[in-house]
């Protein structure tokens, strides 16, 4: 907004008025966990999904401090990054309870930045479809990828293993940065938003507080999100929490934070 | 079995092999490159060795050693970075390591101490403080302070009092703290904490390695001794 001649004046592009018809082939941002029947009629007409979230492009973040502040959630500010960079058709971008506030205010950002349909959602899908993955023996790098990748149909996972006993615990979003999850052992057990997102109901406040008090945890967020405040009281609450707080890439030393905590809590890194 | 904490300014040691032996300090600057121990700590510990402990690990296993009350905070503030752990009812409770905000703490107060031909150990603790982030940032206030007017001396004792406030801070403002790295041996950084300050020496991390060659390891690992 700016005041013209003592007038508010919008400086922002309108929202395209989105009847926007997906065609098989578009290209298709996603941001966040967008309703089923949204991921349900893109996979039927087969168009190709970007997920956003996820580092697509080799270019540098800097790029995106003309339209965010530095200081802003590493996730979205790479959501920018590659909508910079992939010629899409549209994006659909989830932007209520099972996103955050800083979403809502990067389509924003987003409207004015391209010239193709942003279309907001609001994930409140309550169908849960269990989170097998997040329980099974599986290295915890590739857990998180196939969760991710999950999120872009609209079907339960189905992991080959069974559930195993849990070891250690990762309590979080998917990072930024996946090298840190290298860190954990196979037996790490998945919790937080990570796996209301695999459950496929990412607005369930209930299950993103659950945690395993029996198993050293780490409770992790992307810095400068608002769920640093979640992570920080839930680490509180558990007899062996660790807090962690993550930016773009995750430093030596906090690399060195999450081995000496698993270490000291006697957690063996147990080969797959 | 040779043991190491290989930090920025100097290296701490101590030969398993020996029986009664005590530990010892290498300025880095004058290790031998193609020196190889059994086990080793500290950020330079991975170039020689090949068993690596890292640093808060090592700190922990040393504290847990060195400090019999059940609750406490140990600090370590070395040349490079500060980390810290803490305990309650014998258990890890929390830790952190800043190696960002806390860069070259100790490094830079040793420095302005030989640039300033200073003593630390005569310099009183002053009733100011600068607001430092980091060793780095926080000389600028020294340069402002001494060109308006106020002696070399007090403008590092108030930069060195801000970086022990800091250090403090980050270690979650505790009523006490166990102290260990090489800033234990300047008496005005202790003395500018404002808590009760337990200094523990620089052998802290050794001791941590010397608990996880004699608990942790797998019995194959303990070489008697390093022929280097
Ligand atoms: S990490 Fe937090 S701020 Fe960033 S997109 Fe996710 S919920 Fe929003």
């Amino acid at each position: 907004m700016k005041v013209e001649n003592g007038n508010m004046v919008n400086t922002l592009k309108q929202q395209k008025k989105s009847e926007y018809t997906i065609k098989p082939g578009d290209k298709v941002g996603i941001v966040g966990v967008p309703p089923l029947s949204v991921i349900s009629k893109l996979s039927e007409t087969g168009a190709v999904i970007f997920d956003l979230d996820e580092p697509r492009v080799k270019a540098d973040m800097e790029l995106t401090s003309n339209y965010l502040p530095r200081v802003y959630c590493a996730i979205l500010r790479t959501v920018v990054l590659n909508a910079l960079h992939l010629e899409l058709d549209a994006v659909f971008i989830d932007v209520g309870p099972g996103k955050c506030d800083c979403a809502f205010h990067v389509s924003t950002v987003l409207q004015d930045m391209l010239n193709i349909p942003i279309i907001r959602t609001r994930n409140e899908d309550k169908k849960g479809f269990g989170y097998p993955l997040c329980r099974t023996k599986m290295s915890l790098f590739e857990k998180m990828q196939q969760i991710t990748k999950g999120v872009q149909n609209p079907f339960p996972s189905s992991p080959d293993s069974p559930p195993c006993t849990p070891t250690a615990g990762f309590w979080g979003v998917p990072p930024r940065d996946f090298s840190l999850l290298n860190l954990f052992p196979c037996t790490t057990h998945i919790y937080g938003w990570t796996r209301c997102m695999e459950n496929k109901t990412p607005a369930d406040t209930d299950l993103e507080a659950v945690f395993n008090p029996h198993v050293p945890t780490i409770f992790f967020a992307q810095s400068f999100c608002a769920k640093t405040a979640l992570a920080k009281f839930l680490a509180a609450k558990h007899p062996k929490g660790l807090y962690l707080d993550v930016d773009v890439t995750c430093s030596s030393s906090t690399g060195a934070k999450i081995q000496a905590f698993l270490e000291l809590n006697g957690v063996p890194h147990a080969p797959c | 079995m040779l043991l190491a904490d290989f930090g920025t300014s100097y290296c701490k040691f101590l030969d398993l092999g020996v029986e009664g032996a005590k530990p010892y300090l290498i300025a880095t600057k004058k290790l031998q490159k193609n020196l190889r121990v059994d086990l080793a700590t500290g950020h330079n510990g991975k170039r020689f060795s090949d068993s690596y402990v890292n640093e808060l690990t090592a700190l922990a296993r040393g504290g847990e050693e060195l400090i019999k009350a059940p609750d406490y905070v140990l600090l370590d503030c070395g040349s490079r970075d500060i980390k810290y752990v803490s305990y309650k009812g014998g258990e890890l409770d929390d830790m952190g390591w800043n190696s960002e905000c806390g860069a070259s703490m100790g490094f830079t107060i040793e420095l302005l101490e030989r640039y300033y031909d200073l003593d630390f150990h005569s310099l009183a603790v002053p009733d100011r403080t600068f607001s430092v982030t980091c060793g780095v940032l926080g000389m600028s206030h020294i340069f402002d302070a001494v060109t308006s007017g106020i002696s070399e001396a007090e403008a590092v004792a108030r930069f060195v009092k801000g970086i022990a406030i800091n250090a403090y801070r980050f270690a979650g403002s505790p009523e006490t703290i166990y102290l260990s790295g090489g800033m234990c041996d300047n008496p005005l950084f202790v003395g500018s904490f404002p808590c009760r300050v337990i200094t523990l020496g620089r052998y802290a991390l050794i001791k941590g390695l010397e608990i996880t060659a004699r608990k942790h390891l797998p019995k194959h690992h303990e070489r008697t001794k390093n022929t280097e």
